[in-house]
Formats: structure tokens, C-alpha cells, sequence
């Protein structure tokens, strides 16, 4: 009798584990299965032109912003922060940036340095008046967000709106394999802090429970800064880039980022109140479906207010979606 | 006229997600009658009786309430029914009146014309607060500036407003102090003489041998006997929830107050919340226990201790070391460890795997060159403690959402072995724990004290302080009021005096 019970035992404890795998190979491939089905989708909606190779290097170039920003944006997510600041302080970089270089004649070094310099500073302020002020990050990135905004419109009317990139000099950040090897080694190094040193691992506890990690002995104010500190390194990188293939900067230029980050969090995957099971993966698989996902619509023929409205609702609908599958107790949309 | 069942549940299924919290529950309970309800934690006891107050639906089954079907749609649904339930965990809003929060979901009935006449909800939740014996709180008060055991009462108070013919108590009076046990104990005792009937739900075994007239075991989520007058014994109670027998002791079974001479810890002059320029010494390989009711400072000075909260004056120090403790990050990296009170909220990350928190506070230890932390290296530390303290689960990458209490608090005990704690301070480790771990923790404190480790165990419960401590510190309104050496002539009653 004991024998029949305790097998049946054994029998729920395997079950268990089963389902648990099941859950678990679910939510990792979702959102490549969102992938998939977006690229196949809106192939046959554009009769095969999105998979043309003219388009691939389009889609390689306008998914590259995204995806840098993202890597860094990747470790202030998974704190629980956010910064709604990356698209306006990315423009003030490459107007700071060109007006060093094309108006001021100096060294190209000297102003990629200034691009990341004006990305950090927007990010630190960010990242230090939400933890000493105890603001919400979300607050105060709006106001960093405003500002940045207003300097850039207020720059480029001065420097005559649309501001000319010099291919001359910039054009060595317009070249394919040059992007390539930077991705890659971006890649290499966000991966390796995010999931392989207390940096990451720090992250992703603050996400979790901060008062935990504190009494885990883990410092919160620094390791929240290091976040930003990344992610300002990342937007400046990404502001060098985007103004070389523009080829000119305006006040629009960055415009739209962190809204692309926002969706690519989503469709990837990406806990929006951080913790453990964020991953740097669920980021670029984000970023590379909201991409198609542009790419295509446009080349289906839709205006680009139209993509607007679209990626507004795919967002709200994804996270609908996600809150139904983790069955509301483990929340992966916060 | 023999004795009517009031309450019944039938074959009663429920699951969550892949768990099977509850499987063909059969259950039934007499007029007058006090049924107890024990199991470890994740047995299913609370399950049930939230389903059966309406808290959560269930799978399969059906309930008979006085001989009517019953199926509770809320809690307000079976309040009206006549079944209530005074919950596990604080379920008060802190930022409206205590009679808005004993009248929760119920202002409808209690308004004319959509107007609320909140003078009329006052009186009314007064006399609701006089008749269960809590007078002294005033229902017009806001409910955030009463203190967590008030709090508590309110929940009772707001159980009482349906006049139900069936209270479920769960766990109720672990968060309880005196004043509240005994109100909630006069409450029991009117039901019982009103014919009416009490499910009491608690991990006290000593408490439901008293109150209890059956008593019901859960396992597993399986009903494993039901206990019934001289039967309801501590032993039998234990062996029927643990599944096997007990072997040995439960608490240590020496009676020698024993350390060394040399001082781990020190504090000095420390003032902080209740508790003003306070002295504490705790020595190499002692059991320091340290008790009082809840809000004697017992718990805000296990918190100054570990450089949680600053003290105002003095200092807490290691005078070997000549360090002072002004912050988790320092108290860790001189092997101190802190498990705290409200363990789910801050000692463990609940949607974080095992492995993940018990690296927490050893991350250090674990870095290789450039940082590197490897996998394999994570997993052989959370391996070895799972081990260690047999944690139950499937492996080291399971979330700690998905363990039970008592594994949880196993972790957090990982936490701190991992990285080889000198000293613990141990904030009310038992719990809401059952006893298979229970009596798993008190050998773990064991073997730690014969190791030269240290222990500062805060704790409402007597039997553990008399039963673990080399030296306990009574506390009384911030004041250290009595010290006891171990010895085996010490009662309850001896120390009981010094607390109140």
C-alpha cells in the first residue's frame, strides 16, 4: 500500500519537472518564434522584397542603433530603472559631436569622446537623481528627455538646421564590416559583464529585491550607476554611428530610441522590473523583430504615423499576451 | 441529540499551475466543536481553508454549509454565508479609518442614497471592537498608526461584522502577542458556547492540544488522520505531519551554559527606535538568545546589530578587529549574517533561482580573474548547500517561488553558511515553519556552536529560547530587563514576568 503511494508520489514530482522544462523551453523560444513569424509574415505581405540582400543591409543598418542602445539600456532594465532620455541625449551627442569636429576642427577622437561623454552625463543624471533624490527614474529621464530635446532644437537652428556630416572624415563609421566588428565586440562585452560578473549579477538582484541585495551586503547607489554609466558608454557609441549614416544631423535626429527599446524589451522577452531572469539575448532578439517589423511595414507601403500606431499597440497587445502566459503570480511584465 | 455537523467538504481538488495543492480533501466539522488543522508548510491547510472562505476557487468537490450546498463566490460571498476567515498574513489598509477597514466591501449596505455616514460606520465598528474585548482601539483612528498587533485585531474585527456561525483562525496567533492571543482565545471560547464552530489553524502544537477538541493532519496535500481527545499529543501530531519518526531530540539536551571567553560582538551604548544606550556582549561559540514581546526593540536592535539601521549613539563593534559595523556590506565582510523577520521581503529573492540567492552575499568568493564568474563554480556552491541542508527541490535553478516556507528559510541559512559565517543573527528563524525544519534548524545552531560559531537568536517563542540558549536577554519596553543563564530549572513563567 506505502509502495503504491509513494510511487504515485514519484509520478506527480516527475510530472512537475516536466511541465516546469515545458514552461521553461516556452518562454525561451517565444520570442524567437515572434521573430520567425514576423519575418515570414511580412515577407509574404511584401512578395519577398524583405528578404532581398539591398534590404538585409538596410535592415543590418537601421537595426544597429537600436541593438547598441539596447546592450547598454540592458543593464539599467534589469535593475528595475528605465530611461525614456536615450533618443533626445543621443541627438545632443551628435550635435555636440559634429560642432567639435566639422565647425571646430578638431581631432574625430575628440569628438566620438564628447558623444559618449554627453551620453554618460544625460545617463548619470538619470541614474543619480533616481537613487540620492529617490525620484522615479521614469520622472526624471521625461525632464532629462525635455531638455535634451530643447538644446537640440535650440543647437541646430544655430549651426543651420540640417547639419551636414562630413563623409570625409565620418565615413569609417559607415562601413558595413566596421559596424559588424563593433556590434560583435559590444556583444562580447555586455554579455560577459551581464552574465558573467557581480556587475550583471548585481543587476539583475537589485531587480529582484533591493532590500535584499542590500542586506546581501551588495552596494545599491554604485552598482545603479554603473547601469547608467554603461548605458550613457552604449548611447554615445550609437550617436557616432547613426549621424555617419544620416549624413546629417537635425532636431529630429535620435528622435524614437527609446521607444524602440521599450518594444524590443517587450517582444524579446525582457522583464520590465528587471531580476533574474533578464537576459542581454532577450535585447537583441527584441530589437532585431521591431526592426523587421518596421522595415517591413514601410516597404508594405504603410506611412510611417501608421508604423507609429502599430508599434503603440503591438506593445500594449504583447504585454497583455505575456501577463496571460505567466499565469499573473510570476510576473515577467511588472 | 448527538452532535451536527455544521461544515463539510467533500473530495475537494485544487491546483496551481503544476502543483497539487490539494487532492480528494474529505472534511467535516461538529456544532461546538474547535477542529485544528496542522500540516508542514505547503501541506495544503491554508489552501483549503481559503477555499473554503472564498479566498480561491476550487477544481473539483462541493462544500454542504448546515446542510445547504455551498460554494462561496468571495469572501464577502461566504462572510454572508456565515463562514469568515481571520488571515495568515497583515490584510489591513494602513491610509483609511480602522472602521473603513473593518467594513471593507460592505459600504454599500451601510449607505443611503450613495451618501456614507461615516459617523454611523464609526459607532457601528466600535461596537464591534468592544464586544471582541478591544475597546482601547478607536475605530475613527487611521489604521497605519496602530501597530502591527492592533492591525491584526482590526482583522479580526472585520470578520466579526457578518456574525459568522464559522471562523477559520490561520495562523492567526504567530503574530500575535499576549493581548491579541487572548482576545482571539475569548473568541473561540463564545463560539464554542454559541454552538457555533472554529477551524484553527496553527504551527503551536502546545496551543491546539489546548484549545482544540479534534484535530485534523494534512500531508502533501492529503488528509493523513484526524486526531481526537487524549490522541492529540505533540508526538503523534509530528509524526503523522512529518510522515516518519522523529528520531532524537528536538532541542538541545544539554544543560550547560557554555562559550568562550573571547568577544565576537560587541555593543556599546547603542539607541535606536524603542531602545536607548543598550550594552550586548555575544562571545565566541555561544547561543545568545534574545526575547520579549514583539514591540520591545528585540528586532530593531537584531537590525542595528547588522548595520541595517544606524545608531543614534555608541557603536557596535568587533573589538578583536577593532571594526565597526555601520553597514551590511561591512558586518558581511567580517562573516557576519542576518536572516530577517519578514524573510520574503528581504532576505530572499522570491522570482530568483536558488542558486542565484545563495551567492548573494559570497560573490566575492566565487570571482576569477576579470571578474569572471563561472557557471559551473555557481552551481557547485548552491549544489553543496542543498546538500548540506537536504533544501527539497528539483535542482539548484529552481525559483524560490515555487519552494515551500520552510526550504525558503533553508536558503537563507545557505546564504550565510556559504560564505562561512562567524556569527548569525537570526530574527525570528522558526517562524511559521514547520517541524521537520524546525528541528532541522535547531541542529544546524548545534553543530554551528560546536564549531565556534556564534548565534544571536530573536525569538517570541519560550520554548526555543529555553530550550537553545547558552544566555537569554528579557526585554521590556527597549530595556534589557532580565539575563538567564542556561539551566535546567528554567519555566516560561520565570521569564514571562520580566517581559510584561
Amino acid at each position: 500500500m506505502q509502495d503504491i503511494v509513494h510511487e504515485t508520489g514519484l509520478d506527480i514530482d516527475e510530472m512537475l519537472n516536466r511541465k516546469a522544462k515545458r514552461r521553461e523551453l516556452l518562454m525561451t523560444f517565444l520570442p524567437f518564434c515572434g521573430l520567425a513569424l514576423t519575418v515570414i509574415i511580412l515577407s509574404v505581405v511584401t512578395k519577398g522584397l524583405l528578404l532581398k540582400p539591398e534590404n538585409l543591409v538596410n535592415i543590418m543598418n537601421q537595426c544597429f542603433t537600436t541593438a547598441i542602445v539596447s546592450l547598454g539600456a540592458a543593464f539599467v532594465y534589469a535593475h528595475g530603472g528605465i530611461d525614456f532620455s536615450v533618443g533626445a541625449s543621443c541627438g545632443v551627442a551628435q550635435m555636440v559631436c559634429i560642432f567639435l569636429v566639422s565647425s571646430k576642427g578638431l581631432p574625430l577622437p575628440i569628438g566620438m569622446l564628447a558623444a559618449i561623454v554627453i551620453g554618460v552625463t544625460c545617463a548619470l543624471i538619470v541614474g543619480m537623481a533616481s537613487y540620492w533624490l529617490h525620484l522615479q527614474p521614469f520622472v526624471v529621464s521625461l525632464c532629462v528627455r525635455s531638455a535634451c530635446a530643447g538644446i537640440l532644437i535650440a543647437g541646430t537652428n544655430a549651426l543651420g538646421k540640417n547639419i551636414r556630416v562630413p563623409l570625409e572624415i565620418f565615413g569609417i563609421f559607415n562601413n558595413d564590416t566596421v559596424k559588424i566588428i563593433t556590434l560583435v565586440i559590444l556583444i562580447a562585452i555586455t554579455w560577459y559583464l551581464f552574465e558573467k560578473t557581480s556587475v550583471g549579477k548585481t543587476e539583475k538582484a537589485i531587480g529582484g529585491n533591493r532590500t535584499t541585495t542590500w542586506q546581501s551586503g551588495l552596494p545599491i547607489g554604485r552598482n545603479i550607476l554603473y547601469a547608467y554609466l554603461i548605458m550613457g558608454i552604449c548611447v554615445g557609441i550609437a550617436a557616432v554611428f547613426q549621424m555617419s549614416r544620416a549624413g546629417m544631423v537635425t532636431s529630429n535626429s535620435g528622435i524614437g530610441i527609446e521607444f524602440n527599446i521599450l518594444i524590443a524589451l517587450a517582444l524579446g522577452g525582457f522583464p520590465m522590473s528587471g531580476g533574474a531572469s533578464a537576459k542581454i539575448r532577450s535585447m537583441l532578439v527584441g530589437a532585431l523583430t521591431i526592426t523587421f517589423l518596421t522595415n517591413g511595414l514601410i516597404i508594405a507601403g504603410l506611412a510611417m504615423e501608421y508604423v507609429n500606431i502599430v508599434k503603440g499597440l503591438l506593445f500594449i497587445t504583447v504585454i497583455a499576451v505575456s501577463y496571460d502566459r505567466t499565469n499573473l503570480k510570476q510576473v515577467v511584465f511588472m | 441529540m448527538g452532535k451536527e455537523i455544521i461544515f463539510s467538504a467533500h473530495g475537494i481538488c485544487k491546483a496551481f499551475g503544476p502543483t497539487r495543492a490539494l487532492i480528494d480533501v474529505d472534511f467535516s466539522i461538529y456544532r461546538g466543536e474547535v477542529h485544528g488543522l496542522i500540516g508542514e508548510n505547503g501541506s495544503g491547510k491554508s489552501t483549503f481553508s481559503s477555499i473554503a472562505a472564498g479566498a480561491q476557487s476550487l477544481d473539483s468537490g462541493t462544500f454542504t454549509l448546515k446542510g445547504q450546498p455551498y460554494s462561496p463566490k468571495n469572501m464577502v460571498d461566504a462572510q454572508n454565508h456565515g463562514i469568515g476567515m481571520i488571515v495568515q498574513e497583515q490584510g489591513t489598509i494602513g491610509s483609511i479609518s480602522v472602521a473603513s477597514n473593518i467594513f471593507t466591501g460592505r459600504m454599500k449596505e451601510n449607505s443611503k442614497f450613495g451618501f456614507l455616514s461615516m459617523k454611523q460606520l464609526n459607532e457601528k465598528a466600535q461596537i464591534i471592537l468592544n464586544n471582541i474585548g478591544a475597546g482601547d482601539i478607536n475605530a475613527s483612528l487611521l489604521t497605519s498608526s496602530l501597530n502591527f498587533e492592533d492591525r491584526k485585531i482590526v482583522e479580526i474585527a472585520r470578520v466579526m461584522v457578518a456574525d459568522p456561525d464559522v471562523l477559520i483562525v490561520d495562523e492567526t496567533t504567530t503574530a500575535l502577542a499576549m493581548k491579541g492571543r487572548k482576545i482571539l482565545y475569548n473568541l473561540i471560547e463564545k463560539f464554542k458556547s454559541e454552538n457555533k464552530a472554529v477551524i484553527f489553524i496553527s504551527h503551536d502544537l502546545n496551543e491546539l492540544i489546548e484549545i482544540c477538541d479534534r484535530v485534523t493532519v494534512l500531508r502533501d496535500g492529503r488528509i493523513i488522520d484526524t486526531l481526537e481527545g487524549d490522541n492529540i499529543s505533540e508526538d503523534n501530531m509530528r509524526r503523522l505531519m512529518v510522515g516518519r519518526e522523529l528520531d532524537g531530540h528536538y532541542f538541545r539536551n544539554d544543560y550547560i551554559c557554555s562559550y568562550d571567553d573571547e568577544i565576537v560582538l560587541e555593543a556599546k551604548q547603542i539607541t535606536y527606535g524603542p531602545f536607548t544606550n543598550l550594552d550586548l556582549q555575544l562571545h565566541k561559540g555561544e547561543i545568545l538568545g534574545i526575547t520579549g514581546l514583539s514591540e520591545c526593540g528585540m528586532h530593531e536592535l537584531g537590525k542595528v546589530l547588522f548595520g541595517i539601521e544606524k545608531t543614534i549613539t555608541g557603536s557596535v563593534t568587533i573589538p578583536a578587529k577593532n571594526v565597526e559595523i555601520k553597514n551590511p556590506t561591512i558586518a558581511i565582510k567580517n562573516r557576519i549574517g542576518y536572516l530577517s523577520k519578514d524573510r520574503d521581503r528581504e532576505s530572499i529573492i522570491l522570482n530568483a533561482s536558488i542558486k542565484d540567492n545563495i551567492e548573494l552575499p559570497c560573490m566575492d568568493k566565487l570571482k576569477g580573474p576579470l571578474g569572471f564568474i563561472s557557471t559551473k563554480s555557481e552551481r557547485k556552491l548552491a549544489r553543496e548547500q542543498i546538500e548540506v541542508l537536504q533544501i527539497k527541490c528539483r535542482n539548484s535553478e529552481q525559483l524560490l517561488t515555487e519552494l515551500s516556507g520552510g526550504n525558503k528559510q533553508k536558503v537563507v541559512f545557505s546564504k550565510w553558511l556559504a560564505c562561512d559565517s562567524d556569527v548569525l543573527i537570526l530574527d525570528c528563524a522558526t517562524r511559521g515553519i514547520d517541524v521537520g525544519v524546525k528541528a532541522a534548524i535547531y541542529r544546524l545552531l548545534e553543530d554551528l556552536k560546536s564549531k565556534g560559531k556564534s548565534v544571536i537568536l530573536i525569538s517570541e517563542e519560550l520554548p526555543e529560547m529555553i530550550g537553545m540558549s547558552d544566555r537569554m536577554l528579557i526585554m521590556q519596553n527597549g530595556k534589557i530587563t532580565a539575563e538567564f543563564k542556561r539551566s535546567p530549572e528554567l519555566k516560561e513563567e520565570d521569564i514571562i514576568k520580566y517581559m510584561i
